[in-house]
């Protein structure tokens, strides 16, 4: 009895769909367009933050030494340097080097140096750490420590740049939820109205349906269901156009000057299952609004 | 079977009935008769649930329908078969999809649909047209599948209102042998009409409304 009347309902909610096929057309594409641009936000955050999680793994320090310090003083603090936990030393660069590679970066302006007197840049040992999680280094007191070594002038890390990449990640996150929110309540808006307009069209056949007895949910649970239905294929076209212009554009790297630098990856599985779902739930939410405020007989 | 104890009904300022009692006995034939806006309508109205008294109780096989909750009315509902004077049939349905909607709703098998609509729509003669359209049927047609889709469940009452207004004199008569048929089969009918054409001849119970008042049984 109970599968009856759900296959029942199942094939009025899709006969439903069909006879209003226009509406529910015009309906699903908007549906989609707001998951697209839902699911393509999903991507361009889950991509960013996946690269400086990467990156986080990772600091290479700068440590610039004072000016005037004997050869002597140098190799003791190569020599501390090089005791450090996880560290690389990945070179040293003299203050003649720094000079010659600052000019050979301004190329063409290169004249602009000229004009000093003497040489401003420091010299500078460059470190890696590998594995800061694994290896428990915390930069900020590294960069504290080894600035306090006699010979050394200051210490400059990536991490900084990290750091205020993670704040521009929040503040991405944070506006995720927000355009998340108002596109949710965009697919709610437009799931709403469609039902009601499809309430509409069948407000005949609905008025005899209690004529002859039907309870309001055997009218009402083809309805909730036509939502859902709606909503899961707004997200299934959202998921194929977004793989359609994934794969046009992204599904090789990125290449700039022939140098491969961005290796942009889809949406793992369960995310596009959340997206599915999170169609399908709008929905159902949407046609449930809906029913709400037509069935007052 | 009905029963009404002193029941009103009052439409913002406007009376439509006033202190009626009434009591109609299982598978009894009752006319409800006066002139237009005595309020037979709404008589019928308030046996459907469809409306509820301002004043009085009404019972319908023993349940008060003052008390009845949105759940229990519907279930009623599917024991009360009624029968329009636009006949309420579905376009864009053929006539045995139309018939079937009654058994549908109640959860019946699919199998029994089909018989039952089968049977039924035998009964009331438009066996060759269950794929015709309502609009292809003729209106003593339509009227013959409105009365099919009420009384398919076999309910224990079947109310009227002003069932033969739209149609021609010969169709009227066949339609009232239909009615007269189920009744025989042991349905309570009641028949609401201003029509004196469709009482000349009868000696069934007539219910006489004038202004919204009982003036004669």
């Amino acid at each position: 009895m109970r599968l009856r009347v759900w296959s029942y309902y199942f094939k009025h909610a899709w006969n439903n769909i069909l006879a209003n096929r226009l509406i529910h057309l015009i309906s699903i594409g908007t549906i989609g367009i707001s998951l697209l641009l839902f699911a393509s936000f999903l991507v361009l955050f889950l991509n960013l933050n996946s690269w400086i999680m990467d990156w986080g793994q990772s600091v290479s320090m700068s440590v610039y030494l004072e000016d005037g310090i004997d050869q002597k003083t140098k190799e003791k603090i190569e020599a501390l340097l090089k005791n450090l936990p996880g560290v690389e030393l990945k070179g040293f660069t003299s203050k003649e080097k720094a000079f010659r590679d600052l000019a050979q970066g301004l190329g063409a302006h290169s004249g602009l140096l000229d004009g000093l007197k003497s040489n401003p840049l420091p010299a500078s040992f460059e470190l890696l750490f590998r594995d800061v999680n694994i290896n428990q280094i915390n930069p900020r007191k590294m960069k504290d420590e080894i600035e306090k070594i006699q010979g050394v002038d200051e210490v400059q890390y990536s991490k900084e740049v990290l750091e205020r990449l993670e704040g521009l990640m929040y503040v991405l996150k944070v506006a995720g939820f927000i355009i998340g929110g108002f596109l949710c309540l965009a697919v709610l808006f437009i799931t709403t109205n469609t039902i009601k307009l499809t309430i509409y069209s069948r407000r005949e056949e609905i008025e005899i349906f209690k004529l002859v007895g039907a309870t309001d949910w055997f009218v009402k649970i083809p309805f909730l269901i036509e939502g859902a239905i709606q909503g899961l294929l707004g997200g299934l076209v959202s998921l194929a156009v977004l793989f359609g212009l994934y794969s046009m554009f992204f599904l090789k790297k990125v290449h700039v000057i022939g140098l491969p630098v961005l290796n942009i990856a889809f949406l793992p599985p369960d995310y596009l299952v959340s997206i599915l779902l999170l169609g399908l739930v709008l929905g159902l939410i949407g046609s449930f609004i809906a029913i709400g405020r037509f069935f007052e007989f | 079977m009905i029963q009404l104890f002193h029941v009103s009904k009052n439409f913002g300022g406007n009376v439509a009935l006033k202190d009626i009692s009434l009591r109609i006995r299982k598978g009894e034939y009752v006319f409800i008769t006066g002139p237009s806006g005595a309020g037979k309508t709404t008589l019928l109205r308030l046996l459907f649930g469809a409306e509820r008294p301002t004043e009085g109780q009404i019972l319908i096989d023993r349940i008060n329908l003052n008390r009845i909750s949105r759940l229990n009315l519907d279930l009623l509902r599917r024991r009360i078969g009624f029968v329009f004077q636009d006949f309420k049939l579905l376009p864009r349905k053929t006539v045995f999809q139309n018939v079937a909607i009654a058994l549908e709703v109640i959860g019946e098998r699919s199998a029994l649909v089909r018989k039952k609509t089968h049977q039924m729509l035998r009964a009331v003669g438009l066996s060759k047209k269950e794929e015709a359209y309502p609009l292809q049927l003729s209106g003593g047609e339509q009227q013959r599948v409105a009365i099919a889709r009420a009384v398919v469940n076999n309910p224990l009452i079947l109310l009227a209102d002003e069932p033969t207004g739209n149609l021609d004199p010969d169709i009227t008569r066949d339609i009232m042998i239909l009615f007269r048929s189920i009744n025989l089969r042991g349905t309570t009918v009641v028949i609401a009409t201003h029509s004196r054409e469709l009482m000349r001849d009868t000696d069934q119970r007539i219910v006489h409304l004038s202004e919204g008042k009982l003036v004669g049984d």
